[in-house]
């Protein structure tokens, strides 16, 4: 690895995706509106409902991380959808880059992104309605970011493998996978009401336990014994695997002409 | 060792899943030399834009084996990137990224970076003309103007190998003109090789030293020009118009007639190498003391050719 030139090639896609978004009205609107939109009918309904402080918390760290985390995986999807849209992808993959720089450099920007929305929906939730961010200090708040980030990056990576294996059509599952993953780890409710079967898929989703880890500190019990360990390792484990199908499709898209296809 | 060696490459494609394979390439043999701008040429449906992209490590042959510039088109792919690249037909790039966007973000692609990709960057906006359009968005560009920056684009790593795949299409016919003597330029002045595919003969005519001819997936012929017409049996046109009427005269046994027609004041030839055979076929009309009202030379066409392998 040559580490000038690798970073170059990280910061090209970097780069490239942070203009995009300064010129996308709609990425202004991802990160800015409907985050809002979230966090505010979220937090009225709360009101409405005369919920506990504990319980109102319980569910806004819910509405945070779920746009934290659609936010950031977009960019890691949006790496080859941009290219896709712009027909342009046989001229990234002529040039020597690997999936590493492709992924690191779109991460960077989801990252920021991801960063940003949850500082703003975090400061609303604190402003408007006592929500108490500081509870679980550094230490815990930063576990619990690099969860969600780590979680935006396996959604992520696999939605690059659909779009590399399906083009365009694969623009519905950037949005569909997360929800589904969401919906199952228990973001507006502890994962006990869950239907037996979908309890039991909860468990090998490593958001559920870095949410149980990050409600503990505000007196909601964490049902497993060692959360983090579950959440980290189970996070490695899925990072590997999803590089690993990206990688395989990337291979596969060589074979079946699909770069050549997607650019046309 | 020549620029380009592919031997046997075979591709077949799926046209749904678990469909019958369609073989697009049979058996394709290639050789290009260092320095050389090849034409490959075809009807669409050919399989031109496959064989290309095999060589450009975009695709992986089902069989066979290419050579791109001394290193293997599949197993040293990311090496042989370095010192390739390619513009296509219809340039597509990020619509809202501008010219001088674009030309960086590539160029990073290809570890450029600081001063080194400033001067780049500079110097091909200088040469395809594009300072007046450097901060202009993708998608606002004319198509000419788009052309120009995947030409500049394709040139933003220094290549020692460039492949055109269908350079001019959708161009108008001044703007194709201009990218062509700015392709013959590079070629002459910087060595580049180039791989061209094309269905606009002019095109080939104008750049190619040396042409393929693919159809149906098979490469029917190769060589240069004047190699293939004596190797198709095609002379150039030679007609000789007489003032009073035809004189009697056993045409077919004139220096290199291959073959001929007669009109009722004129008679066509075809003959092998007419330059060379012309001086002796005037002195055999002369001696028939029949006046001659005018001469006519038109060297064989690559239009001729195409059609006389491909059809």
């Amino acid at each position: 690895m040559r580490l000038p030139t690798d970073l170059r090639k990280i910061w090209a896609f970097a780069v490239r995706n942070a203009l995009v978004n300064r010129r996308n009205v709609f990425a202004i609107f991802e990160m800015l509106f409907w985050p809002g939109v979230a966090i505010f009918s979220v937090g009225l309904l709360t009101r409405f409902l005369k919920l506990d402080p504990e319980t109102v918390t319980f569910i806004l760290i819910g509405a945070v991380t779920m746009n934290t985390i659609q936010i950031a995986q977009l960019d890691l999807s949006y790496a080859l959808l941009y290219s896709v849209w712009a027909k342009s992808l046989r001229h990234e993959f002529i040039a020597p880059i690997r999936l590493s720089h492709i992924l690191a450099g779109s991460g960077l920007v989801g990252l920021a992104r991801g960063l940003l929305v949850f500082v703003i929906m975090g400061l609303f939730s604190m402003w408007f309605f006592q929500m108490d961010l500081s509870r679980p200090g550094w230490g815990g708040l930063l576990i619990f970011i690099a969860g969600m980030f780590l979680n935006a990056a396996i959604v992520g990576a696999v939605v690059l493998a659909l779009v590399l294996r399906f083009g365009q059509r694969a623009e519905v599952a950037a949005w569909a996978f997360s929800y589904l993953m969401l919906l199952l780890c228990g973001l507006y409710y502890p994962v006990e009401v869950l239907p037996p079967g979908a309890r039991e898929l909860a468990q090998i989703i490593p958001l559920t336990y870095f949410l149980e880890y990050f409600r503990h500190f505000y007196g909601f019990p964490a049902y497993s014994a060692h959360p983090l360990l579950y959440g980290f390792s189970q996070s490695v484990i899925y990072l590997l695997a999803s590089y690993a199908l990206l990688w395989y499709t990337l291979k596969s898209a060589y074979q079946r002409g699909t770069l050549l296809r997607l650019s046309e | 060792m020549p620029a380009i060696v592919a031997q046997g490459i075979c591709k077949s494609f799926r046209d749904r899943p678990f469909g019958p394979r369609k073989q697009v390439l049979h058996d394709v043999d290639l050789e290009v030399e260092h320095g050389a701008i090849f034409g490959i040429l075809g009807p669409n449906a050919a399989g031109k834009t496959t064989f290309i992209s095999i060589l450009a490590t975009l695709l992986h042959p089902d069989k066979g084996r290419a050579r791109v510039l001394g290193l293997d088109a599949v197993k040293e792919a990311n090496r042989l990137r370095e010192r390739i690249n390619l513009a296509a037909t219809g340039a597509h790039f990020l619509w809202c990224l501008t010219v001088e966007e674009n030309l960086r973000f590539y160029g990073r692609l290809y570890g450029l970076g600081g001063r080194s990709l400033r001067a780049r960057v500079a110097e091909l906006i200088e040469l395809f003309d594009l300072a007046e359009h450097r901060r202009v968005t993708f998608e606002r560009l004319s198509t000419g103007l788009k052309q120009r920056l995947a030409l500049a684009k394709a040139l933003i790593n220094t290549p020692e190998l460039l492949f055109l795949d269908e350079p001019t299409t959708g161009l108008d016919p001044d703007m194709a003109q201009l990218i062509r003597e700015e392709i013959l330029r590079l070629n002459r002045e910087t060595g580049l090789t180039i791989l061209l595919t094309t269905h606009n003969l002019r095109e080939a005519e104008m750049l190619c030293g040396e042409v393929g001819f693919l159809k149906q997936g098979r490469l029917l012929a190769r060589g240069r020009i004047p190699e293939l017409q004596r190797r198709l049996g095609l002379g150039d046109h030679l007609t000789i118009v007489f003032r009073d009427g035809l004189p009697a005269l056993d045409y077919a046994r004139l220096p290199g007639v291959l073959a001929h027609r007669l009109q009722p004041d004129r008679v066509e030839l075809r003959v092998d190498r007419a330059e060379e055979r012309l001086a002796a076929i005037l002195e055999a009309v002369a001696h028939t003391r029949q006046a001659v009202a005018q001469v006519r030379v038109k060297e064989v066409d690559l239009t001729e050719i195409y059609h006389e392998i491909t059809h």
